[in-house]
């Protein structure tokens, strides 16, 4: 269903075509970085820097990059971005930066924000590209955070790294290990499938 | 124009806007973030070296580092070993406290780590691994004790705990520290762990 109101272009990415629940976009920061929830904001953040202004740029000069260059301008122009993002976390926050350690740099081969360019950005324009990439920004930053909180949570026994669980907690180890972001993604992509069927069926 | 002479144009313009354009934020940035590196340094020595303010590199190679802490008169307080070694993933780099004879460790910093996290990760928690790091015997090689103790009083000066779950992290860590004894033990008998050699002991 293509969107038609700034309101829409932004709404989408939060649930309708969540980069995570349902493009299945940008995996690979998703499951190596939701292991704390500052982590995963961080991530969040550093990538809806990097795709808000690329979607921006690449709408903006759309016209005057031939068709069978675009891919690579398009990943200069979103590796400039990450390398700024990077370079800014780096002297600015060096703890997170440490502890996200290669992915920052990753996020030149997100597809999400790839996916954008080619998707929305190269087609529409700058203003429209921005909401969308608000959007999507917004709606991967919300499945980072849910994803983080419950391994977080479960795994260290602690939010923002405060304590929230009593001492009778026993951290559940494999939750802060890569197959805890396995099952956690499941089982949440299997929720948001279930209730998008259900609202389907009414 | 015709279609490759402008796929020509555009992507030199592209890279070359970009390449100045990171060239400035690069500059930018550099010296806050070799900044950033040097304090973390520097506050690593001051956390393993009891009593200083200051320090003084002493002696440098690759990877390994001996500094040596002072307090506020100048007066060496011990000697800090930024030192690194293979973990179960990647590199651990450690700083090592010692006091100003090498006889007795003070404690040890993690400046670096790829451990598991959860696991090998917990050689970065005080409580559950650096406590059984302090004031040890740095007269002789440290060994691991297995199962882990339960409190730093039930070891001996020269015994370490290892992480359950994580022996190969508590190993590696035991390997770098005892490496890195043998060296600055030698590096002391040949004289060059002396800066001027004015600073008494």
């Amino acid at each position: 269903m293509p969107s038609r109101t700034a309101s829409q272009d932004f709404l989408k990415g939060l649930w309708q075509e969540n980069p995570i629940f349902r493009q299945m976009l940008g995996m690979c920061p998703t499951l190596a970085v939701s292991n704390a929830v500052i982590n995963g904001v961080a991530m969040g953040l550093a990538t809806a820097f990097v795709l808000i202004f690329s979607s921006f740029l690449i709408s903006l000069i759309k016209k005057l990059i031939p068709n069978q260059v675009r891919i690579a301008c398009y990943v200069v122009i979103i590796a400039t971005f990450v390398t700024i993002a990077d370079r800014f976390l780096a002297a600015f926050f060096p703890p997170i930066s440490k502890s996200l350690g290669p992915f920052v740099p990753l996020i030149v081969v997100n597809c999400i924000i790839l996916g954008r360019a080619e998707a929305f950005a190269s087609k529409n324009s700058p203003g429209r590209s921005v909401i969308d990439a608000l959007g999507m920004s917004a709606g991967f930053i919300l499945a980072l955070l849910i994803l983080s909180s419950i391994r977080e949570v479960l795994g260290s026994g602690t939010f923002l790294g405060y304590k929230i669980m009593g001492a009778w907690f026993e951290p559940w180890v494999i939750m802060v290990l890569p197959p805890g972001a396995f099952i956690t993604l499941g089982i949440l992509m299997a929720i948001s499938l279930q209730l998008e069927r259900k609202k389907r069926e009414k | 124009m015709n279609l490759s002479s402008r796929m020509v144009i555009v992507l030199t313009a592209v890279g070359l806007l970009s390449g100045g354009f990171l060239a400035s934020v690069g500059i930018l940035t550099k010296d806050r973030i070799a900044l950033n590196k040097k304090m973390e340094i520097e506050r690593a020595i001051v956390s393993v070296v009891p009593g200083s303010v200051a320090s003084v590199t002493l002696y440098e190679e690759k990877d390994f580092i001996v500094y040596g802490g002072k307090n506020e008169a100048g007066d060496l307080q011990g000697f800090a070993i930024y030192t690194s070694g293979v973990g179960f993933q990647d590199k651990i780099v450690l700083m090592i406290g010692a006091d100003a004879s090498l006889s007795r460790l003070n404690a040890l910093a993690v400046l670096d780590q790829k451990e598991t996290p959860g696991l090998g990760a917990k050689i970065v928690d005080r409580t559950s691994f650096l406590v059984y790091w302090e004031n040890k015997d740095f007269s002789q090689p440290f060994s691991l004790r297995k199962p882990p103790a339960p409190s730093p009083d039930s070891l001996t000066a020269s015994e370490v705990n290892t992480i359950t779950g994580a022996t190969i992290s508590s190993e590696a860590v035991l390997n770098i520290v005892n490496a890195a004894r043998e060296k600055v033990k030698a590096l002391r008998e040949e004289g060059k762990l002396a800066p001027g050699g004015t600073h008494a002991e």
